[in-house]
């Protein structure tokens, strides 16, 4: 019964327009991270070929090339950014879709007139939703696999095992986002609510949260103007505390590490530490989504507003 | 061997918070029966058959499909309804077909895409089979609507205001269906309207609720020979209705 669920469910979202661009975005942001990569690449290879040129004029030694001191996999640095931004979103609306039809229109009447249990009901639909983003993942780690060996010529074994895990772990992030959407979708009486709550809780994690547990002072953000007087940021340092909650920047400690863009290094036991606390989210999610699922109730529609 | 009646409601009591909509509910459902289930907008009906076909438990009371309670005996109650909800969406961006195919195996069927063909046939409407449900209109979603609930062939069918938004072809249409699905497949119909001439000319029993409270249940020559100077069922309910309150 769950693959039912899932197989339906992942045939309903491919008929979306709203999936199917979102999806065309983030599939264009993959692409432009490589492109962006090679660009960088080529621009300063070409700035460096200059350099050597004018050295070599002048009889003085050359320096070393840049990219030879630079890991391969810092190419696609700009991925760290697109899954927390476009990916996220996309994860949204794949777990926001998978729940309202089944809110609104009387659906979820049907549905649960069939003697579904609704915890099976749930994890089909995160099945699916695992389904779809395991897909988006897979597609990403050819399309950047693809950019690397145009830039490189070859991409050895390590690097491509980092690549792997670095979308094995965004697949794991976006799935909170995923749930996120379809929690919000339970939750809510109206249909747009639920994707406006959804878009909130997204802009609180990857936005508001990291600003705090990052020990940053807040407002550099809007004014980079360093402090005329120093002031203790006592708040500031007790917010900092909470980083190991913060899963937008656990997930980007941990990208960073993966593609070897981290100025410092990490043991693997420290990079797996990353991954509780975006682990517990989507557990917890998951239970959530479970008890509003089984207290919902489908004999009555929500609002198609 | 005795069978059980198709539905056995015996002191049905149901609130949401603290309004009580169903008072104290009992009536008895035969097999082979088209019930017509009357009533005001909020007098319960619709409450009646959400506790019927499992989607909410009641406060009080019981009730038995086929024989199953709709509480203790759920799994079995849904394996034997077929359900049409008053306003039909189903999955717009999905075909008919792919529809149907859904909902037959979620009721187990084990031959999914087949029971939709034969489904969709049955409701002359295998033409509709490939096109998407959203560029469907009212009538061809309720002809689809109906294909969801017999697609596993259930012995108890539910249709909730099955004529809300029907021109009248399309109540016609509906009523010989029903006409057809009771003769034909021996389904049981509880059906819940308003349009009491369709009651008239589908229906072999009627009930009529009002407040939450049953306050008439017989058949239709009963019920005709027993208020023979009224003109119409309509004089009949109003008649009934007014006494009520």
């Amino acid at each position: 019964m769950i693959a039912t669920i899932a197989r339906h469910q992942v045939r309903s979202l491919v008929r979306q327009r709203t999936f199917v661009s979102l999806l065309g975005v983030f599939g264009v942001m993959t692409v432009l991270a490589g492109v962006l990569g090679w660009s960088s690449h080529h621009t300063i290879v070409r700035v460096y070929d200059q350099a050597v040129i004018l050295l070599d004029g002048q009889g003085r030694p050359a320096p070393p090339n840049p990219f030879t001191l630079r890991p391969r996999l810092s190419l696609l640095s700009n991925m760290v950014v697109y899954v927390p931004l476009i990916g996220a979103l996309l994860a949204l609306v794949v777990g926001h879709l998978s729940v309202v039809d089944d809110q609104s229109g009387g659906v979820g009447r049907l549905v649960f007139s069939r003697g579904l249990d609704r915890r099976t009901y749930v994890v089909g639909k995160l099945a699916a939703a695992a389904f779809v983003l395991a897909t988006v993942a897979t597609m990403s780690t050819v399309i950047s696999a693809a950019s690397l060996l145009i830039v490189e010529r070859t991409l050895a074994p390590s690097d491509l095992a980092r690549l792997v895990a670095f979308f094995a772990l965004s697949w794991l992030y976006l799935m909170v986002f995923a749930s996120i959407g379809m929690v919000s979708g339970v939750a809510s009486r109206l249909r747009s609510l639920g994707l406006l709550s959804a878009l909130g809780a997204w802009l609180v994690i990857t936005f508001v949260v990291p600003q705090f547990t990052s020990g940053l002072r807040p407002t550099a953000s809007l004014n980079p103007i360093t402090d005329p007087v120093s002031t203790s940021q006592s708040f500031f340092r007790a917010t900092a505390k909470l980083r190991p909650l913060s899963i937008a920047e656990q997930y980007k400690q941990a990208s960073a590490h993966l593609l070897q863009t981290a100025t410092t290094h990490e043991s693997a036991v420290r990079l797996l530490g990353h991954l509780v606390p975006i682990a517990g989210a989507l557990v917890l999610l998951a239970a959530v989504l479970i008890d509003l699922v089984g207290r919902h109730d489908y004999s009555r529609s929500a609002s198609d507003a | 061997m005795t069978t059980s009646p198709a539905i056995d409601v015996q002191g049905l009591s149901h609130r949401y918070d603290t309004e009580l909509v169903l008072r104290d509910l009992s009536f008895v459902i035969e097999r082979g029966e088209v019930f017509g289930f009357l009533g005001h907008n909020g007098a319960g009906k619709t409450t009646a058959v959400n506790i019927l076909t499992t989607l909410i438990t009641p406060s009080d009371g019981t009730a038995l499909v086929c024989g199953h309670d709709v509480v203790a005996e759920r799994h079995e109650v849904t394996r034997m309804i077929g359900y049409l909800p008053s306003e039909v969406r189903l999955y717009g961006h999905l075909t008919a077909s792919e529809n149907l195919e859904f909902f037959a195996r979620l009721s187990g069927v084990e031959r999914p895409r087949a029971a939709a063909q034969d489904a969709l046939r049955y409701l002359e409407c295998a033409d509709l089979a490939d096109r998407r449900v959203s560029t469907f209109s009212t009538g061809m979603r309720q002809r689809i609507g109906i294909a969801q609930a017999i697609v596993h062939r259930p012995e108890v069918l539910f249709l909730d205001e099955p004529t809300s938004g029907l021109d009248p072809i399309g109540v016609r249409q509906l009523r010989d269906t029903i006409g057809r699905l009771n003769e034909d497949l021996g389904m049981t119909v509880f059906m819940n309207t308003h349009l009491l001439s369709e009651v008239a000319r589908v229906c072999t029993t009627i009930g009529v609720l009002d407040h939450g409270e049953l306050i008439y249940k017989d058949s239709i020559a009963e019920t005709l020979r027993r208020f023979p100077d009224e003109r119409s069922l309509e004089d009949i309910y109003v008649r009934m209705d007014g006494r009520s309150s």
